[in-house]
């Protein structure tokens, strides 16, 4: 018997943390998909650049707030000492996101949402691809699973199609290859930008952590595309400044990203990013769903319905497939294998790591919050109001209705992934 | 060598690092020739 091998993680505890990873995937695709509703509220004509970096800039005081919140400062600066090579990783994965999402922007306006989102929906197969080679997920899987996460995953992609056809409303601009290379490049930008998410799950870094630095990565790719954009700092400003009114809007709409963000990185700690990456994609249904009913999108296109029907079906069977196809103790072991190879090749602690993987906390036990933490959670607040304050709420007609399930609906979900999260792992 | 550059050492040989890094470049040059 191997002396180094790890020590199998029991079974009962890993069903639980397969679980949980399951139920963040779900939690994480409402919302993701939630966090389109905001951005609605944006009628004015502003550049979909612009609209982007001010969304990330949400999204960067959310991921700065939040694990200052849930963790604190002092847990992520363990978590850099143990594995500071990983911040490398955090930065080149926000960077990776933010080339993808501007792509994404491209993509619409030239061929439609229609085709360009199938295309870089693909992102979930090529993360299946990615943590078959590199991080030994689904090894030793058996047949049966592998049909339940790789037909789940083409199954889903089907049903994407399908909504996304439906839902359609942008007609192609004359540029489809150049559309199609953009959706499909955001497709493996998404896809690939798992490998550091898993390598640093393996490794042991908290997600917490791992998002800080990410949005670093994703701020400033993103800043430099909106420069470039705009014609440089001034123009873009100035651009800003026009838009000062609606910008809040898209800070909620980059908040709430975060939030569904937060459970997806879990998901690809706990359930792999073959499993993690197509659960998320359920964000697309949610996202179909605020449309039709809170906004009242599809009204009088009876012809799409049974598309939307067919297409939801596909995604919920999909996910369903993949959600039940979780990972066994041998296939577990096997990622054990690849971290304990992590820890190996950067000479990280192998406790560390151990621990990490099975969702315990790892150094010294937590702390109370310090000033730096207020200090970063006052300041996010006060933008967050700053811009509250020169809102302009638009004329819109929503279904109030609708709207309360849905916000129900995705708070629900918060609330008991949150809570089995906390429970199981404690946010580890 | 300090445990900081082996680890940087070790960042540099592994084709996992690469690959990113690669796929970055080429969105990039997918963005610049759309654009």
């Amino acid at each position: 018997m191997d002396p180094l091998a790890p020590t199998p993680v029991d079974a009962a505890r890993l069903r639980r943390l397969q679980v949980v990873g399951l139920a963040c995937g779900f939690t994480a695709g409402a919302w993701l998909g939630a966090a389109e509703a905001p951005t609605k509220m944006v009628t004015l004509g502003i550049s979909p650049v612009v609209i982007s970096l001010m969304m990330v800039v949400g999204v960067f005081l959310a991921r700065w707030s939040l694990p200052a919140l849930l963790r604190g400062t002092a847990a992520i600066g363990d978590d850099v000492r143990q594995a500071p090579h990983l911040v490398v990783w955090a930065v080149l994965a926000g960077c990776l996101w933010a080339v993808a999402n501007t792509l994404t922007i491209f993509a619409i306006k030239d061929i439609g949402l229609a085709i360009a989102f199938p295309l870089w929906n693909s992102n979930s197969l090529l993360g299946i691809v990615w943590g078959f080679v590199f991080f030994n997920e689904l090894r030793g899987a058996g047949w049966a699973r592998w049909a339940g996460v790789l037909g789940g995953a083409l199954v889903m992609f089907a049903g994407a199609g399908l909504l996304a056809t439906a839902s359609s409303t942008q007609a192609p601009s004359g540029h489809a290859w150049r559309g199609v290379a953009a959706a499909l490049a955001a497709g493996v930008l998404w896809g690939t930008m798992y490998i550091p998410y898993r390598k640093a799950y393996l490794t042991g870094m908290n997600p917490l952590s791992f998002v800080t630095f990410f949005s670093i990565g994703e701020l400033a790719m993103m800043g430099a595309i909106a420069i470039g954009d705009r014609g440089g700092v001034v123009p873009l400003v100035a651009e800003l400044g026009r838009a000062r009114d609606v910008l809040f809007w898209l800070l909620c709409g980059g908040f709430v990203w975060v939030v569904g963000d937060l459970f997806q990185q879990y998901a690809a700690k706990y359930v792999g990013i073959s499993r993690g990456i197509p659960l998320s994609n359920t964000n697309q249904l949610w996202g179909l769903a605020w449309g039709i009913l809170v906004f009242g999108e599809l009204k009088g296109a009876g012809t799409a319905l049974p598309q939307v029907i067919a297409g939801s079906l596909c995604m919920a069977a999909g996910a369903v497939a993949i959600a039940l196809a979780t990972a066994t103790a041998g296939e577990h072991r096997r990622w054990q294998d690849a971290a304990r190879r992590e820890g190996t090749r950067y000479g990280i602690d192998p406790a560390y790591t151990r621990a990490a993987l099975s969702g315990e906390a790892t150094g010294a036990p937590r702390g109370r919050r310090r000033w730096l933490d207020w200090s970063i959670m006052i300041a996010a607040t006060a933008v967050f109001v700053g811009f509250a304050m020169v809102a302009r709420v638009p004329e819109l007609a929503v279904n109030g209705g609708a709207l309360v399930g849905l916000v129900v609906a995705s708070l629900a979900l918060l609330g008991g992934s949150g809570y089995a999260l906390w429970r199981v792992t404690g946010f580890n | 060598m300090g445990l900081a550059a082996q680890r940087l050492a070790a960042m540099l040989r592994d084709p996992q690092f690469w690959v990113p890094v690669a796929v970055l470049v080429g969105g990039l040059l997918v963005l610049q020739w759309i654009r």
